[in-house]
């Protein structure tokens, strides 16, 4: 039996957030970065819940917020993968280093 | 009614020239038309205003209207006014009148001379449109009730000559000659300004009425007093082409010669003459500036009068002429007689103006300006031309009974009474005015005609240019009421006709005075046989000069070095200090200030611009690093 406690829900939550950082920083697939990012967005709605159950007398706003972030989430990966796809179309790749034509 | 009438000689010649500006393209034929129109009714007006005041009933009188409240403009405090209202009005009085009679008639007779003149002018339009608008500053100037509004106009006059002398600015020299008088002009209302500055500011008002020689006395001390009248002094200096600010009229010739006449001989430049009598008050509270005056009035006659026995160019003899004139009434007044002052203005402005248009119908007739070159083509076949000329040269050398004649002599005695040595150079000056006068004729009438042929070509053409009698009209009538004027206007001085000028001008009347009679008969008989014993052949003696040499002959042709003061002045005085100021700006300014501010923005931009390689996830790393020393340091605070 795990013990169930706030802070054990704010640790994975926190090891959900690193995990997302270090794919945002590390990978160069573009796929792989917004996967990353479902995982910072993930760890944030873990946050929410955890901090609904444990600190507030309605159970409900925290749950609403995470509906929310997903719907979010949902939108961002549409607009992000059409993104990566017309960047595969020009570059044949999506590979985040090809895509550096702005640089100063 | 008298406010009428002083509204119409004021607004005629604006509206023409606002007419004239406004005619589409395709009416601007009837341009001359217009300007003569507006310079008629000016001069009617006048002439009716003149005549309903015999003998100058109901003057002075003054029309004032309130323009600006000046609320405590006392710098120092122990100066009685401290809230003044800024005025402008009209001033009648005996003097403005008479000025503004010779502005506006002189102004409708070269108008109708410039019908004829400018006939085959595209332009023409443009030129009665300036001359127009002359005819409206100068009629400001004369007819201003003070300082201010004077000043005015007078820069509007400044203005005026500039656009005339300039009026062919296609030619190199005649905007050059432009720029020149404008330059020169500034250089002197400079001074002027100033003068009505201080003016205003220590005395508190600059009405021509409440300047009188007691209470300037009273309130200054006589170094200010000597401060303002030499500065005002330079604004006249420049306007009529005193000594050492002369330079710019003989380079005014350059300007349409029904230009020279009415401005440049006859009205712009007595302005000056004008303004001197208007505000003798102002000089004559301080001897020293009346000393000056005389001075420079000296200077100036005998400069012009030198000057002018070397000129081959018509115009630039008459040039010189003029300001040696100039000279001779600033003189007059120095000496302390304005009405000498003014007759000899009144008189001067008809015969020169008469003499300047004789010059133009020679000028347009024979295509040159050299009297040498007049006088073989044939100058003394024109009648009419001829009969005029010797009127106006007659006036000018002073000869019995021209009007020159008492103007002249008028000023001679008052010189003869102020000071022995002035009269001297008076004298002098009388002597060379005769001497060129009739140089002037003599090379004219005596050389024998050459060139038959281009004569006769010449003539044919102008025959063809000039259709109908309108033109030939528009030439005879100004020379011949001119040519009566000048012999009448002289006539109003002397007791025949009950010395009606001196009266008006509020002078007593001459006496009849042998001795001067008798000495300037003796000069104008010198005069005019070494003239005639040195030009009875003209060819001979062109070639004989052109042969002469010798230092004076250099000094003459080279005007006394006084231009080439000038230039190196400018040129080697003043762009070095412009030099100076040139590096100054470029490299201090520019350089430092403006550009090496604007590269090491530029610099620090390229250094920051390394950041943005491109990578989106160095982007991130940054953003991530920022934000999360951000999140530190917040949380350290609270």
């Amino acid at each position: 039996m795990v013990s169930q406690s706030l802070q054990s829900y704010l640790l994975v939550s926190a090891a959900l957030f690193s995990l997302g950082v270090f794919g945002l920083l590390s990978r160069r697939n573009l796929v792989a970065i917004v996967i990353s990012l479902e995982l910072i967005l993930n760890s944030a709605s873990i946050n929410f819940l955890a901090f609904n159950k444990f600190c507030m007398h309605d159970k409900v706003t925290g749950q609403v917020f995470v509906i929310f972030i997903i719907a979010l989430a949902a939108a961002e990966v549409c607009i992000g993968l059409s993104l990566i796809l017309l960047l595969y179309k020009r570059k044949n790749s999506i590979n985040i280093e090809e895509a550096k034509e702005l640089k100063g | 009614m008298d406010l009428t009438l002083l509204w119409t000689i004021q607004l005629s010649p604006l509206a023409a020239f606002l007419l004239i500006q406004l005619l589409p393209a395709r009416l601007k034929k009837v341009a001359p038309g217009i300007g003569v129109l507006g310079a008629f009714v000016a001069a009617a007006a006048n002439i009716k205003l003149f005549f309903m005041h015999p003998g100058g009933a109901g003057f002075p009188q003054e029309f004032v209207y309130n323009w600006l409240e000046v609320l405590d403009h006392r710098i120092w405090p122990n100066v009685a006014v401290d809230n003044y209202t800024l005025v402008v009005g009209f001033l009648m009085d005996p003097l403005n009148l008479l000025m503004i009679t010779l502005v506006t008639v002189i102004s409708f007779f070269v108008q109708l001379f410039s019908v004829y003149y400018m006939y085959e002018d595209k332009s023409r339009a443009r030129y009665f449109g300036f001359l127009s608008f002359f005819s409206f500053s100068m009629t400001g100037l004369v007819l201003s009730n003070n300082l201010l509004q004077t000043f005015l106009f007078w820069e509007l006059v400044g203005l005026t000559s500039y656009l005339l002398i300039g009026f062919w600015f296609e030619k190199p020299s005649a905007s050059q000659a432009a720029k020149k008088a404008f330059v020169v002009n500034r250089l002197g209302d400079l001074g002027f300004y100033l003068g009505i500055i201080v003016l205003f500011l220590l005395f508190g008002t600059l009405s021509f009425t409440d300047l009188n020689a007691g209470a300037l006395q009273e309130t200054f001390s006589a170094g200010v007093l000597t401060f303002i009248g030499l500065a005002v002094l330079m604004g006249v200096m420049g306007k009529s082409a005193q000594f050492p600010l002369h330079a710019w009229l003989p380079d005014a010739m350059e300007g349409p010669t029904p230009v020279s006449a009415l401005i440049h001989s006859a009205t712009m430049v007595a302005a000056g003459v004008f303004l001197l009598s208007r505000t003798f008050s102002l000089f004559s509270a301080s001897s020293t500036t009346l000393l000056v005056i005389l001075v420079i009035g000296t200077l100036t006659a005998l400069l012009g009068a030198t000057l002018a026995t070397v000129q081959r160019d018509i115009k630039r003899v008459l040039a010189y002429s003029t300001i040696s004139q100039l000279g001779l009434m600033v003189m007059g007044i120095g000496a302390g007689s304005t009405v000498a002052g003014m007759f000899h203005l009144s008189t001067h402005a008809f015969f020169k103006s008469l003499l300047f248009l004789t010059s133009g119908a020679f000028i347009h007739h024979f295509h040159t300006n050299d009297i040498w070159e007049i006088g073989q083509k044939g100058g003394k076949k024109e009648r009419l031309s001829m009969i005029v000329l010797c009127v106006g040269l007659f006036s000018l050398c002073g000869i019995f009974p021209f009007s020159g004649f008492f103007s002249k002599d008028m000023i001679l005695e008052t010189l003869k009474e102020h000071n022995i040595f002035f009269y001297g150079a008076a004298l002098l000056v009388s002597f060379l005015t005769v001497y060129y006068s009739f140089r002037m004729l003599f090379v004219i009438a005596f050389s024998k005609p050459a060139h038959v042929e281009t004569c006769a070509t010449q003539d044919t053409h102008n025959a063809s240019s000039h259709p109908g009698g309108v033109s030939s009209l528009a030439r005879a009538i100004p020379l011949i009421s001119l040519a009566a004027i000048s012999l009448y206007v002289g006539a109003l001085g002397t007791p025949l006709m009950n010395h009606q000028i001196l009266h008006w001008l509020g002078g007593h009347a001459a006496h009849v005075n042998v001795e001067l009679i008798l000495t300037t008969t003796i000069v104008i008989v010198a005069g005019a046989a070494l003239a005639f014993f040195q030009f009875k052949n003209p060819e001979a003696a062109l070639v004989k000069l052109e042969s002469a040499g010798g230092p004076i002959k250099t000094l003459l042709l080279n005007k006394f070095y006084i231009d080439d003061l000038y230039n190196f002045l400018v040129e080697q005085v003043s762009h070095r200090i412009a030099r100076i100021f040139e590096w100054f700006d470029r490299n201090v300014i520019n350089g430092i200030m403006v550009n090496q501010s604007a590269y090491s923005v530029a610099r620090l931009g390229k250094v920051f611009s390394k950041i943005q390689n491109g990578l989106l996830q160095d982007y991130l790393s940054l953003a991530i690093a920022v934000g999360v020393v951000l999140i530190f340091w917040i949380i350290k605070i609270v």
